[in-house]
């Protein structure tokens, strides 16, 4: 494994995108493409990153880890660490471009096209996984409880992985 | 070494009485977000929330409401940002190293734990299921996240008019019809996306000036 070229290709994932599942469609096409992960190790990696604290994207670290064990998973914490920072200048020059049309235009963009992607890359992850019956009937609900908010993302998680233990 | 009093002096645009701010009792706030914000980015603010605002009172709604929007335009993360932006507040560099840090360590710990316990068990046919239902869970969340994450633009783009509308549908669709088709770079696809949303945005508000 180059070291370099794993570390650039999950900092510019992260670099180019925004929130925590933001990092997916590039994460994935670098990884399929060099060999380095399997579809099942990025569906185990999101379950995994959502069962534990702290932010969505530590899934990422997950991942690394799933793929490239602990020297992977640092690179993967301290990539995760720098893009953020750039707030720092972001905080400088706010007051000036926060309301500029283009501004907002650039931004927008961007989540309409992570949107779209991440669609596309889950559909697959989630055709990968297997697709029955039973696993449709949790996604469809699972998105209707988020959607509506009757539940947390926490307890719905709880309650599927419950519903996997006892028909698994 | 920044010492206590600095810390005092920063916080002192704070209307109501809030804790003093040592680096140990900011490393331990951050830690303890760290330990148990299970439940992904909703939980964590949540708690920042609760830590910061409400029970030591070392910044005001109103400061938080500025750092989330200001984390809008920022890469990566947006509760990293955040952490980044109070921790600078609080205490300055050495603020945004311990907030980093009290933040990351305990939850990149228990992720790499529980990863590390998964590739013991993963063989275990339960186990599998068990993911397995979870990955089906997150898909439906996932779908769900993005559709908040859109729903906004679209609702605001039909405000702005047919053009502004149109556009939103048509980097949607054309960047899916480029990725599949094409396979292009991802970040190439960011980059045209967002560079068409600008000068849409730019054009339409240059227009109803113009009006």
């Amino acid at each position: 494994m180059d070291w370099i070229i794993f570390f650039w290709v999950v900092l510019k994932s992260i670099l180019f995108s925004t929130g925590g599942f933001g990092p997916l469609p590039s994460l994935h096409a670098d990884f399929i493409a060099h060999g380095w992960a399997s579809e099942k190790q990025f569906t185990e990696a999101l379950a995994i990153g959502q069962i534990t604290p702290g932010p969505n994207g530590l899934w990422v670290v997950s991942l690394c880890y799933l793929v490239a064990g602990l020297p992977g998973a640092v690179l993967a914490c301290i990539a995760l660490l720098l893009p953020p920072l750039l707030i720092l200048i972001v905080q400088r020059v706010h007051a000036r471009i926060a309301h500029h049309p283009a501004t907002q235009g650039l931004l927008d963009g961007v989540v309409l096209v992570i949107v779209s992607f991440s669609v596309i890359v889950l559909t697959g992850m989630f055709r990968s996984n297997g697709v029955d019956i039973g696993m449709v009937v949790i996604a469809v609900i699972s998105a209707g409880l988020a959607i509506t908010r009757c539940l947390s993302a926490n307890t719905i998680l709880v309650f599927a992985a419950l519903v996997g233990l006892i028909v698994g | 070494m920044i010492d206590q009093h600095e810390f005092k002096a920063r916080n002192h645009t704070s209307p109501t009485v809030s804790d003093s701010i040592t680096i140990n009792r900011l490393f331990l706030a951050w830690l303890r977000i760290g330990f148990t914000s299970f439940g992904g980015g909703a939980i964590t603010q949540y708690l920042i929330q609760e830590s910061f605002i409400y029970k030591h009172k070392w910044i005001t709604a109103e400061e938080y409401a500025n750092i989330i929007a200001m984390c809008q335009i920022a890469p990566g993360i947006n509760i990293i940002a955040y952490t980044i932006l109070i921790g600078k507040r609080l205490a300055g560099s050495l603020g945004i190293f311990v907030s980093l840090m009290g933040l990351i360590l305990p939850s990149a710990a228990i992720t790499i734990g529980i990863s590390a316990i998964y590739t013991s068990i993963s063989d275990v046919s339960r186990v599998q299921s068990s993911l397995r239902s979870v990955f089906a869970a997150i898909f439906g969340i996932a779908l769900a996240t993005n559709w908040r994450n859109a729903r906004p633009i679209f609702v605001s783009n039909r405000k702005r008019g047919s053009l502004a509308f149109l556009a939103t549908l048509g980097i949607m669709i054309g960047s899916a019809i480029i990725y599949i088709f094409l396979n292009p770079p991802v970040v190439v696809l960011y980059l045209l996306g967002g560079i068409c949303g600008a000068l849409i945005y730019w054009y339409v508000a240059k227009k109803d000036q113009e009006d």
